[in-house]
Parts: C-alpha cells; structure tokens; sequence
C-alpha cells in the first residue's frame, strides 16, 4: 500500500542511496500542476512500469524535455508504492533522473484519471498537452503521435 | 506522514521477508479504521495493513459445492485466502499462501491472485509475483486439502519466459483448464534483436486436482500484454477464453477461443472490429459468460469504429459476433465489465463514476442477451474500489466487490426481471 514505498523511499534515503524525489500526485494534483505552470505550454505525461510502450519512448522523454527548454514537461508515474523503486530505476535508466516527477500518491485512480479527462480509464502512455491558456488536449498512445507533433510546433498556441 | 510513521512503516519493510504475518509482527498499529479508508488531499492513504478481504485492492471470489464462499487477495507482499460460510459478512482467520520477499504480488487493476474451489473439497489459489527488476511475471499454483487451513508450497506454473493475467476454469469432469499471458517469444525475439507484439496466449489443464498442469503452450501470439484474460465454459466443457489481442498495425481489438479437446488448437475469431490502433496498454480486458444460447463478451475500446464499453454474442463458437452493442452511460465512463451466466440467466456488471461517486450498473437478461432489463445500480461508493467481479453460488449470482471506505461486499443479484428493475 502507499505508505511502503514512502519506508523505503525513506529507507533509502537514511542509508545514503540516491533517490530521485517523486511529488505525491493526489486528487486535485491535475488542477495544481496545471495552475503552477500557467502561462506557459506544459506536458504532463503519465507511464507505468507495467506499460512496455511506456517504458520504450522513455528515452524519448528524455531528449524531448533536452531539447524544448520551451515546453515544460512533468512526468506523473500511476504505479502503486510497491512499483516505486523500479520505476525510479528505469527514469534513471532513460536519463530522466533530473526531471520533474510525480507518482500517484492515491489509490482513487478512478478519481484521478477522471480530473485529467473524463473518458480516460487509465490506457498508457497517455499525455495530457496543457496549452498556455489552460487548454487541455489529452493524447493516448506514443510521445510520436501526430497530435503531439503538431502541438509542439505551435507550443500549444492556436 | 509524520516522520515517526515513516520510522515504523521502514521497520514494517524490515520484516517483510521474514515475518508470516503482517499483523502480528507490525510494529506500530495500524491507522484507525477510519483514518485507514482515508487517503485525502493528495496526501498517501494510510495503509490498512490487515490480512482481511477489506484492506485488499482486489479480490477475487468462488463459492465451493457447500456454498462457501472463498476469496484470494493480497495485501501489500502477501498472498491470503480466506472463507466466510455467511456471505461474506464474516471470514475464517486467512491462510497465507505467501509472502515474497523480491518483487511485488500482481494485484492492481487487471491484475489479482485467485481461487478455485473443486467439488471434492480442495481450494486451489493463484497469483503471480513480479521481480524488482524485470517487467515480467511468474503464476504460482498452491492447493490445500484441509479446508483451507493450510496451503501447499507455491509451485511456479512455469520457470522461465514470464507469465501474466491467468485465468482458470474447471470441467464438468474435474479438469482444470489454464489460460495465461506468456512472454517467452517476446524475450526470445528481444534477445534475437527483433520486433514483438505484444505476449503469447498460452494454455494448460490438471488433471490431479492442481497437483501439476500438462500441455503447457502457446497457441497464439501477440496479445496485448497488459489485458486480463476471461475464462467461461462452453456447453460441451471445453473452456473458452476471451482476451485483447494486437491485430496488424498495432490494432488492440478482442478476440475469444476455444480450446480443443487435445489441448493443441484453438478455434474462434475477432469479435469486432473496433480499429483501435494504438500502441498503448490500456489495461482493460473484457468479461466472458458462455450459456446455451453461446458466447457473450464485453469489453472497453477507444477504436476508429466505436469507443467505449461494449457487448456482443456469437452462437457458432466465435466464428461471427453480433453487432456491438453499448453499454452504459457514456457520461460517467463506463469500465471493467463482467459477465456471468447462471441457470438461464445472463448478467452483466460494470464501473460507472461520475468524478465523485463510482457505481456498478447490473443488467439481466433472460433471452440469451437479445435483451436486457433497464441498468440498475447494485452498490456504490465515494472512494478507491475493485472492478466488480460476479460469482455464481447455490443460491444464484452475485456481486463480489471490494471498496476502500465500505470493505468487502458480497451482494445477490435479482432472479427476474421485475426486481431487476425495482431500484
């Protein structure tokens, strides 16, 4: 349950070891995120180590957020607590050590899938592109998709 | 979290490997029940650490001939099944199958250990654990023959390649069939540097009430890997099985088979043509009933062709499907789906949530599924819940469901359709 990847995030932590810090990603966690980067184009993009797409295009991610300084991007993993420490091992892997990072920090995934996008059920990878106006598009499938491309260039702008 | 709930739950981590059971070895109490249904403003929910159905993410539900009901679930690195002989108001002090130390038990969404109980009186549990480091699975098989006192040694039901999402049906004649995910091509095609979609659909049977399973193999590739499979069995007791499969072009669309009497062919087909093209896991797989008017499936797509919950009958053993039909309310976004037949009659049950409240609309039908009584709402809740499993007992069928704030439910469905509709 939630509190035992905290422990060993903590445990972790006491002995020394590196962890990369995950935010806690509750209800209403979509709306503040949303709020703090207003006015500029963000990314929000939700994985799951039990996603083999997902864990494939993290390298993407990496070069992606390399690249455009001009597009924020936060990174949301929906695992369970248990899940936490590989999914920490495989950001590191893909070179997203330095990111910014959430992890559900709820078991209410209905909830927090439902504030994203009403009709998402929690199909990975999946990718919320938050326009500087607060204009949500949501896009399931790979960081290549059309969708995607085409919001980058106008840096979600209309 | 307080730093001093932090030091107790690292030293509940501590013990994991060896202590038998959390309850008794934890150190710091558990939260109060109230607190440990919370979970609120972002902040983690406090873990409910007992080894009862009620603190379980999932569960997974088989009355036995005696009407007993059993339930395989896990909570945190624990495997337990426990009984209740009063509908689940109560259960027995649960029997650990196991607790693992590497890894994590497969028990979120999709994924859930499980129990089948066998006329002769013997409780076989399933679950599959994860290692730290790899994204593959192992299904572990125990058994008791004591009423569920005691469980055998988890035997691995394969050692190598990595399986998932298994799903068990028994004969009339006592053989229990197997259907499982398996990632033995993949990580062979992996190793060989080339291109896999998706897992294998692999099957095998007991004939020694669990004691082992022969015939282990696949008979098809690339299904989508991150889907559950269902199980049902056909009238001639040979099972059937349901599962999303990845079509040309990364199409994750629904397919259902049968297994041969040999156990070495399937025979089926697509059931719809949804076009969802999508290169995603959308960790959904669909419900499977199978009754003497023939195969019924739902299932959930985001396709070209339809999008959202749907269900469709074929009466000449998968060879052609009905015309998808809705299901649900599209506006509180319908998931999770289960079908179950029982004595002529044909229920389906799914997920409904509206952002606030999640519900779980029941149909009937009584015609095969040419028709349905009006959607009626079976139970609800405000907070984390399972997907909704049916179970059929001596007394008919029922709603299995475990929520957060509520705990296990176990709840009779209507037999006709005048209390079906009666809300």
């Amino acid at each position: 349950m939630r509190s035992f990847a905290l422990a060993l995030a903590f445990a972790l932590a006491a002995s020394g070891a590196q962890a990369l810090d995950f935010k806690p990603y509750g209800r209403g966690a979509f709306a503040q995120i949303v709020k703090a980067h207003a006015g500029r184009p963000l990314m929000m993009h939700f994985w799951s180590i039990t996603c083999p797409p997902c864990i494939a295009e993290l390298p993407q991610w990496a070069k992606m957020i390399e690249m455009r300084k001009d597009v924020d991007v936060v990174m949301v993993n929906i695992d369970g607590d248990e899940d936490r420490t590989r999914a920490m091992l495989r950001l590191e892997k893909a070179g997203l050590g330095k990111a910014a990072h959430y992890a559900f920090s709820d078991d209410f995934v209905d909830k927090l899938y439902f504030e994203v996008d009403k009709s998402w059920r929690g199909e990975l990878p999946f990718t919320a592109l938050i326009a500087p106006d607060g204009a949500v598009t949501t896009v399931t499938g790979a960081i290549d998709d059309p969708l995607v491309t085409k919001w980058l260039e106008k840096r979600g702008g209309k | 979290m307080s730093i001093a709930r932090l030091i107790a739950s690292a030293s509940i981590l501590a013990l994991v490997s060896t202590g038998p059971s959390r309850a008794e070895n934890a150190p710091a109490a558990p939260a109060t029940p109230a607190e440990a249904k919370a979970g609120h403003n972002g902040h983690a929910a406090p873990a409910c650490n007992d080894p009862k159905p009620d603190c379980a993410m999932t569960a997974n539900p088989a009355f036995d001939r005696k009407g007993r009901l059993w339930l395989a679930f896990s909570v945190e690195k624990s495997v337990y099944v426990a009984s209740s002989a009063d509908g689940g108001k109560n259960f027995s002090a649960p029997a650990t199958i196991a607790t693992i130390g590497d890894g994590v038990v497969d028990a979120h969404g999709d994924a859930r250990p499980k129990v089948v109980a066998l006329d002769d009186g013997t409780i076989l549990a399933s679950y599959t654990t994860r290692p730290d480091k790899q994204m593959i699975g192992t299904i572990f098989t125990s058994r008791s023959t004591d009423g569920g006192k005691t469980f055998s040694a988890p035997q691995p039901m394969l050692t190598e390649g990595g399986q998932r999402f298994d799903a068990f049906v028994v004969s009339p004649r006592g053989r229990i069939y197997g259907g499982w995910l398996d990632k033995t091509n993949a990580l062979k095609a992996k190793a060989e540097g080339k291109e896999f979609r998706g897992s294998g659909v692999a099957f095998g049977w007991s004939d020694d009430k669990g004691v082992s399973f022969s015939g282990k193999k696949i008979l098809l590739d690339h299904a989508c890997e991150c889907c559950r499979m269902s199980a049902a069995l056909d009238k001639d007791g040979l099972p059937v099985f349901a599962w999303r499969q990845v079509f040309d072009g990364e199409v994750r669309d629904h397919y259902a088979a049968k297994l041969s009497a040999d156990g070495a062919a399937l025979s089926g087909g697509r059931v719809s043509d949804d076009d969802w093209a999508i290169n995603s896991c959308p960790h959904h797989g669909p419900g499977l009933a199978v009754d003497n008017a023939g195969w019924h499936l739902a299932w959930f797509t985001k396709g070209k062709n339809r999008q959202g919950l749907f269900y469709a009958r074929s009466a000449d053993g998968g060879k052609t499907f009905s015309a998808p039909e809705k299901i649900g309310d599209d506006a509180r976004a319908p998931s999770h789906p289960a079908l179950l037949s029982v004595k002529g009659r044909l229920y389906r049950v799914w997920k409904e949530f509206d952002g606030t409240t999640t519900t779980i609309p029941m149909q009937l039908s009584r015609d095969g599924g040419k028709s349905w009584s009006a959607p009626r709402v079976m139970a609800q809740t405000a907070d984390a819940s399972d997907h909704p499993e049916l179970v059929a007992g001596k007394g008919g069928a029922y709603l299995s469901w475990v929520t957060h704030k509520e705990g296990y439910r176990l709840l009779p469905l209507p037999r006709d359709e005048k209390s079906a509709a009666a809300q």
